[in-house]
């Protein structure tokens, strides 16, 4: 018996030398909570598809680590008028196969996209735009259909794809086995298990931090901490505020966090139910005490915010006050609306915070309302939210990001009437955000949305509670500053032994 | 034998169509997976596109015939979220549903039947006590407590084991021991109840009395006669063990028949539901059909007609 414990030892012993021996890191493992749904950087938009697509591709834009639009396979831009746009391309970027990406690429990536026979659900992103034209090697000559501000925040997204192999295999095969200009290629893909990419070498802008990275689909929380403890990930995403401790009390990880451009935010129904009465909706914007769901429920990763957008996006406003924690004010509101015990249905979904949820519910039944909370899968829950207003409840909680960092992609699919989210009208509100999205001049911008978030204070059709916090549990080798826009790019890690 | 074999077979199909036809119509009454694929800001008008786009803005009789129309032709269809032909992701998946299931069977049937008779042979003594809390415990512990306790333990604190993965057969364990206890503990259940009834009989008696032990009583005579129910059970089990493992594959990343389930649930992914479906319901009848030749071959007295 103790012959068997001593040779267990020296196995132990023989691992632990052999890992504080190794001179650099070959492997980066991540854990995601599923894996990518396709490769085609064209097709599918989740996180977990994006992540790692991402490190495949090259974008055409990307964003600094201050969240600055800057040039990626752009080299430069100018405005020939209003709604047309010329891109000067890199010279010096090749794809995985040694080919050369020429302007040629850029134009077929962006009128793949915009061609409804890709189906791609990605084409609202881009369905602003209308062609694009290469007019030299490096030239490319991009026109909207009309006047469109978001047009370079929305191109940070674009992914650019080799024309010549993608018309060659046909989409299901590029969508199999992906060919980029980023710093990694796809190497083997066991569909939903894991995506291997290996390290490009003649990559554009630097050689790759590591060799090889793996993403590993990991469904439950628990097990990507586990493995993370264990050292079989070296990286994971999506740690949930209340496990952050379990990670930090680690001595080999860390708890990585960013404050993001996803807001916290309720929906307010302003079209249907006792909350149509905006005294109501203003009561209960008295009755959310934030800093109490902040402190205790996201054990502080998070910020509070007066409106719904936070502070790395174009248009946020820090003049527009908020709603202070008051119940006495709230309480008299209800009344006032005659709407005491009136019943408010909660819409809610597994993809949102429950414990959040019920705190919220006994604040507003606190102030005198009843609310109840109605529970279902999330296509259910988009179903009805995003329909009939009479069916889509009183409330409901919702964390938003465009990804785009800018006002346009929040408040307009929120609270713009006639969008799917919006069970709200007031038409000088819709005036405001329409001519925001069609003018280019970023101040008269930001005059615009500061307006339209005034109106949104008095109206409250929606309000905003937190300003989202990324948390990612990593090896406490692992040196990565993770960004506002929650991606995930292998070329900014490093390893230090 | 024949006739037994046809009928058998009209009973699956008819069992089989009625599944996947309210399958087919709960997923489409419960949305479509359009705005699930969509990104937040998406306006109504290219939601309404996309929809159009994949098919799902027809009536839902339409697109009925024309999933039956492509099944007869065997075209199990394209996944709108992969973009892969539906039968490839379920096919890919299969091979660990069966290792898993195995993994699982070995540790229901290895513990679970001489956990059984033990129970049934040494009533009354300590080590039944014993036997029935570890079938208590097996029985009760929710799958996804006792998957993360065997992690914590194994994986994290002994480091004796990987705690998740799907790589080498050392990940193959801990799940094959967090899905086994359940059936573990029926097996163990339905074998002491068949043996302690099969005890009472006559021929057992007559043995005893002719002066055989016990135990040469119920290895050579009582196992085989309480061994029908069992079979009853473990045919429903081996359905259970293929379908039913959508915790455990959730929570050791395990990549399975049931955690491609319930994503492409989430998901409406309805092309590879439905393959699932045809899947299950086809591994459980063929398991009942076998359970059925089974008993005959077990004892004789059993015919397969009606």
């Amino acid at each position: 018996m103790s012959a068997r414990i001593a040779s267990i030892a020296a196995v132990l012993l023989a691992l632990t030398a052999s890992t504080t021996l190794a001179q650099t890191k070959d492997t980066l493992t991540i854990d995601l909570p599923g894996d990518a749904a396709t490769l085609d950087p064209h097709l599918q938009w989740n996180t977990d598809s994006y992540t790692i697509y991402r490190n495949i591709f090259d974008n055409l834009l990307t964003r600094d680590a201050s969240g600055e639009i800057v040039p990626q396979i752009a080299k430069s831009w100018k405005y020939l008028d209003d709604k047309t746009i010329e891109f000067q391309i890199r010279e010096d970027v090749t794809f995985q196969d040694g080919s050369k990406l020429t302007a040629e690429d850029v134009a077929f990536s962006i009128n793949r996209i915009i061609d409804p026979k890709l189906k791609s659900p990605q084409l609202s992103q881009f369905d602003q735009i209308e062609k694009a034209e290469a007019t030299s090697p490096t030239t490319v000559k991009m026109t909207t259909k009309s006047p469109y501000p978001a047009l370079l925040a929305q191109l940070v997204k674009l992914s650019i794809v080799p024309k010549a192999y993608v018309e060659k295999v046909g989409d299901q095969e590029f969508n199999l086995k992906p060919l980029g200009s980023g710093p990694y290629k796809m190497v083997n893909w066991q569909k939903g298990i894991q995506t291997e990419l290996q390290a490009y070498d003649n990559y554009w802008r630097a050689k790759p931090p590591f060799e090889n990275v793996v993403f590993r689909a990991v469904p439950d929380v628990s097990t990507r901490i586990a493995d993370l403890k264990t050292g079989k990930a070296d990286l994971i995403r999506d740690v949930p505020p209340d496990q952050t401790a379990s990670v930090d009390g680690d001595s080999n990880s860390q708890v990585l966090s960013v404050p993001t451009e996803r807001v916290g935010y309720m929906f307010i129904n302003a079209e249907a139910g006792p909350t149509k009465d905006v005294r109501v909706r203003q009561a209960i914007a008295y009755a959310i005490d934030r800093d109490a769901l902040i402190q205790s429920l996201l054990e502080g990763y998070g910020a509070p915010v007066n409106i719904v957008g936070a502070k790395p996006v174009f248009g946020y406003t820090d003049k527009v006050r908020g709603y202070p924690y008051d119940p006495e004010k709230a309480k008299e509101l209800i009344k006032a609306a005659g709407a005491e015990g009136a019943k408010v249905e909660f819409l809610t979904s597994p993809a949102y915070n429950r414990a959040m949820v019920e705190a919220i519910q006994q604040m507003v039944n606190e102030v005198g309302l009843n609310v109840e909370i109605s529970s279902s899968d999330q296509a259910t829950f988009l179903k009805r939210r995003q329909g009939d207003p009479a069916n889509a409840g009183g409330l409901a909680l919702g964390a938003w990001s465009c990804a785009c960092q800018d006002a346009d992609g929040i408040i307009f699919p929120l609270f713009r009437s006639g969008s799917i989210w919006a069970k709200y009208k007031n038409e000088t509100y819709d005036a405001l955000v329409d001519k925001a999205r069609t003018i280019l001049d970023e101040d008269e911008r930001l005059k615009l949305y500061e307006q339209a978030y005034e109106i949104l204070r008095e109206d409250v059709p929606g309000m905003g509670l937190y300003q989202a916090y990324a948390l990612y549990g990593a090896s406490k080798k692992l040196k990565w500053q993770p960004t506002a826009n929650e991606s995930m790019f292998v070329m900014d890690m490093g390893w230090q032994q | 034998m024949l006739r037994y074999a046809v009928e058998r077979l009209v009973q699956a199909i008819i069992a089989i169509f009625g599944v996947l036809t309210i399958v087919f119509v709960i997923m489409h009454l419960s949305g479509d997976p359009t705005l699930l694929l969509v990104p937040q800001d998406a306006s109504a008008e290219m939601i309404a596109e996309l929809r159009h786009q994949l098919g799902f803005d027809r009536p839902i009789w339409v697109q009925y015939l024309e999933y039956l129309g492509d099944l007869v032709h065997l075209d199990f269809g394209i996944s709108v979220v992969q973009r892969v032909p539906a039968i490839d992701i379920v096919a890919s998946r299969i091979p660990y549903t069966v290792m898993l299931a195995t993994g699982a069977m070995v540790v229901a049937i290895g513990i679970g039947i001489p956990a059984g008779i033990l129970m049934a042979t040494k009533r009354g003594g300590w080590l039944e006590r014993l036997l029935t809390a570890i079938v208590v415990t097996g029985q009760s512990v929710p799958t996804f407590l006792s998957g993360i306790v065997l992690i914590f333990v194994f994986g994290v604190t002994l480091r004796w084991l990987p705690t998740s993965g799907s790589g080498d057969f050392a990940s193959l364990i801990m799940p094959s021991l967090a899905l086994g206890a359940i059936s573990m503990s029926t097996f163990a259940r339905m074998t002491r109840i068949s043996i302690i009834d099969e005890l009472g009989k006559d021929y057992v008696r007559a043995g005893r009395a002719r002066g055989l032990s016990l135990g040469s009583v119920v290895v050579r005579h009582v196992l085989r006669n309480a061994s029908i129910p069992v079979i009853t059970i473990a045919a429903l089990e081996i359905g259970n063990l293929l379908a039913g493992a959508v915790i455990i594959e959730t929570v050791f990343a395990w990549p399975g028949i049931g955690q491609l389930a319930i994503q492409s649930i989430q998901a409406r992914d309805f092309l590879v539901v439905q393959v699932i479906v045809l899947l299950i319901s086809f591994v459980y009848v063929l398991t009942s059909v076998l359970a059925d030749f089974v008993y005959a071959l077990v004892d004789p007295r059993i015919r397969l007609v009606r």
